[in-house]
């Protein structure tokens, strides 16, 4: 009892004293102006800009991120060799979170005022975790998330289009190659959350649009046997199957889908694919696959692709071949035309930032992705894709079947927050 | 199982007169203690992500502290602590939801603190509904039934989006006011010692209140008839019985106060992270699987039933991997990790691993058992 008083006392005590230690107005933000008239809050000095990557080295995209955060460094180590930007070097400030929100939460209040913008924020459960930290402090972040679920958020700066869209460039290109028509029935494999949701979202426009009817599966990223699923959707007699899924479910989808006898196409999102399924006992049955993506694939023809392909392959050697590096180059791209024209404005700060890329309408990146659009807030900058089919001959194990694919339907479509 | 965590051995006779001789070694350290806490915002000044570690901390202490008395004190092995958090977590932003600022969502508009009470006995009834299946199981049996209350939360949160948000973008939770002040960045904002009393360092003193009243809360249970209670039916139910203590009932209390504390611990995270959001599945997220071992390892690295020592094992757990991620990015350790090799998430993996291998080896008390042999050595031995 005695003890327990004397706690609460020494408590109260010490809380009065450090109540009175008074209440001054907070010093705002440290703004200035610094070499060539620029003007700066933080992440600028007069010599370099520091921007933040928050990646996924160890968590469940580790292959992946580890290729994006590649991209990201390749990016930089350019721009520094041509000078800079704004008379400025740029610094990368790179940190693994490792797919997981909580890890994510506490490193970005350590990352945050070291930075001017994030060059890549990786997943979406972190995405969600750190929407309101990322308008509270006015960073701009291009994500590594392609979900227009997450277009509502004003910092959110989105590389390439959606899945939603993808989904919808996929089955119109299967529809052209004369794979489905109007009326057939569809099977859409989603998993449930903002990625799956945001796919289905597509294939479900598509299919109003063209008189298809949609046999939806739900399941969760845990779950790796999607037999049964496939099952179902042969009983219904399914033209054609559009997978949101992780690449394990992917394997499992296409495997019961040659050993059921079914064989129709399969139309993915950008993340079914992983490489490392050409060595997976599926490897035989992945050939019906089609992937729909923003970035073009690594064996791209596409000429900075190439030239990408191979840096990559001298400076990183060993490390695993997949999109992840056009990814990681063309977000910095990005940036370096939002930060060029901050520059041309004077105003490289935080709310600077955000009115260059309000202001962008045409950005181009080599054609890494479709040429993007920021002025409309709420809708994804492009709506363009590149389509690849898989083939365990090419590097990274998919070939280009239908480079910057744009398909009509998609100009008609309305992303969840479009104005 | 069988050693009781109580100050003194029951055996002792207290004489009634005499007075209690005070341990003024204990009361100063209590004091320091609460002290360093107090002013940890102004020894963490701008570096406000040590802050967010220690809030993080916190939410593993209140959670651990809720199973460490249900585990230890009560002998009820139970896994179902994520869905308690999630129900926790949930009932918060349903309770103190502005119906007009998420449309589509249901919010009860309710005061803040209001909401965080209603939030706790909500826990405490649910848990309180899975008293007829926690008082037939016991053991191992009880922890697989009550591994089923996670597969559930999952998938309620999963359809429920009118309460959760759903998987993809969840909800965000309604900040925390006090009578008028929120516990959010303002300006002008207070300032302590010329650190500003923004919102992170706002949040840690309420989860500071938060946590000590739960630790308070868990120590006065334990010292008192309850604790006895539950230590009775742990050791032997038909002694427990024979003694006059309803066995049904105590294991239905004990289910029903370790829920709420996990509750508390769910209103707390949903706060930490800005977020209500269901997980998209059963092995990663806040109130995964995952979630269910970490408050396991913490209660068995503190010591079963140990209230100081799920503090411990929250800090081991909660704030290890967290810390070693944070000196890796100021301090440059594990540089070169880049593409795979040992970084500081596997590094935290193992210390954690190892602390539970080595306890359960060497010190099955746990640091409630080290704690113990240590502070004895300091203090004189009582006179009989």
């Amino acid at each position: 009892m005695i003890l327990r008083r004397s706690v609460l006392a020494g408590a109260l005590a010490s809380t009065l004293v450090l109540a009175a230690c008074g209440s001054t107005a907070d010093s705002g933000a440290g703004g200035g102006t610094g070499a060539g008239g620029v003007k700066t809050d933080k992440g600028v000095t007069d010599s370099t800009i520091t921007l933040g990557v928050m990646g996924d080295t160890s968590g469940v995209f580790k292959n992946l991120g580890a290729a994006i955060n590649a991209g990201n460094q390749l990016w930089a180590d350019d721009v520094n060799a041509a000078g800079g930007i704004c008379g400025r070097q740029l610094k990368l400030e790179i940190v693994d979170h490792g797919y997981k929100a909580d890890t994510a939460k506490t490193l970005y209040p350590q990352l945050e005022p070291k930075i001017l913008g994030i060059v890549q924020l990786l997943g979406s459960p972190v995405l969600a975790a750190l929407k309101q930290n990322l308008i509270d402090d006015n960073v701009t972040a291009a994500p590594a998330s392609w979900s227009s679920q997450i277009l509502n958020n004003p910092n959110i700066m989105m590389i390439g289009t959606t899945y939603d869209l993808e989904q919808v460039n996929g089955l119109a290109y299967l529809q052209q190659q004369g794979l489905i028509k109007d009326g057939d029935t569809i099977g859409a494999i989603y998993i449930d959350g903002e990625y799956g949701g945001n796919g289905l979202r597509g294939v479900q426009y598509y299919a109003t649009k063209h008189n298809l009817k949609v046999q939806e599966a739900k399941t969760t990223s845990t779950d790796n046997d999607l037999t049964n699923i496939v099952t179902g959707l042969k009983g219904a007699g399914v033209k054609a199957i559009a997978l949101t899924t992780t690449p394990g479910q992917t394997a499992s989808a296409l495997a019961a889908n040659k050993a059921l006898g079914l064989n129709v196409p399969v139309i993915g999102n950008n993340p079914t694919f992983d490489p490392a399924l050409l060595k997976s006992p599926a490897a035989a049955s992945l050939d019906k696959l089609y992937v729909a993506a923003s970035s073009p694939p690594f064996s791209s023809k596409t000429p900075k692709a190439a030239q990408l392909a191979t840096e990559y392959k001298a400076k990183y050697a060993g490390s695993p071949l997949n999109a992840g590096v056009d990814v990681g180059y063309v977000e910095g791209l990005v940036w370096q035309s939002v930060l060029t024209k901050a520059c041309d404005n004077k105003d490289l700060s935080r709310a600077g930032v955000q009115t260059a890329l309000k202001s962008l309408t045409s950005v181009k990146t080599d054609g890494l992705v479709a040429e993007l659009d920021y002025s409309s807030p709420g809708s994804p900058p492009t709506r363009g894709v590149y389509i690849a089919k898989v083939d365990p001959a090419a590097e990274g194990g998919l070939t280009e079947v239908a480079p910057l694919f744009t398909a009509p339907e998609v100009a008609d479509y309305k992303a969840p927050f479009q104005t | 199982m069988s050693d009781t965590i109580t100050e003194a051995p029951p055996s002792v006779p207290r004489p009634v007169a005499a007075p209690k001789k005070r341990n003024w070694i204990k009361i100063a350290a209590t004091v320091l203690l609460v002290l360093f806490l107090v002013a940890l915002p102004i020894l963490t000044g701008s570096q406000v992500a040590y802050l967010k570690v220690a809030q993080y901390i916190l939410i593993g202490t209140v959670g651990g502290i809720g199973l460490t008395l249900l585990v230890g004190q009560a002998g009820q092995l139970s896994l179902a602590h994520p869905f308690f958090l999630l129900v926790g977590a949930v009932s918060y932003a349903v309770l103190a939801g502005d119906p007009a600022e998420s449309p589509g969502l249901v919010g009860l508009g309710f005061p803040p603190l209001l909401a965080v009470i209603g939030a706790v006995v909500i826990c405490g009834l649910v848990g309180l509904a899975f008293a007829p299946v926690a008082g037939r199981l016991r053991g191992i049996y009880l922890g697989v039934a009550s591994l089923s209350l996670v597969f559930l939360g999952l998938w309620l949160g999963q359809s429920l989006e009118l309460f959760t948000g759903g998987t993809s973008s969840g909800r965000p939770p309604p900040t925390f006011e006090l009578f008028g002040f929120a516990f959010s960045t303002t300006t002008p904002a207070p300032t302590i010692a010329g650190v500003p009393i923004q919102k992170q360092q706002r949040l840690w003193y309420l989860f500071l209140v938060f946590a000590l009243g739960a630790y308070f809360l868990a120590r006065g249970a334990i010292n008192s008839r309850i604790g006895r209670s539950w230590r009775a039916v742990r050791d032997n139910e038909a002694a427990a019985t024979a003694m006059g203590v309803n066995v049904a009932r105590v294991k239905a209390g004990a289910f029903t106060i370790s829920s709420a504390f996990a509750g508390l611990a769910g209103v707390m995270t949903a706060l930490w992270l800005d977020l209500v959001k269901p997980d998209e599945n059963e092995f990663t997220g806040n109130y995964s699987l995952t979630v269910a071992i970490a408050f396991l390892a913490i209660v068995i690295i503190g010591g079963l039933g140990s209230v100081p020592g799920a503090v411990v094992g929250a800090i081991v757990v909660y704030g290890l991997q967290q810390f070693f991620l944070l000196g890796a990015n100021q301090f440059g350790w594990f540089a070169d990790a880049q593409f795979g090799g040992l970084s500081a998430v596997i590094l935290s993996a193992f210390v954690y691993g190892a602390a539970v291998v080595l306890v359960v080896l060497f010190e099955p008390g746990g640091a409630a058992a080290i704690g113990r042999r240590l502070t004895s050595r300091f203090t004189p031995r009582k006179e009989r």
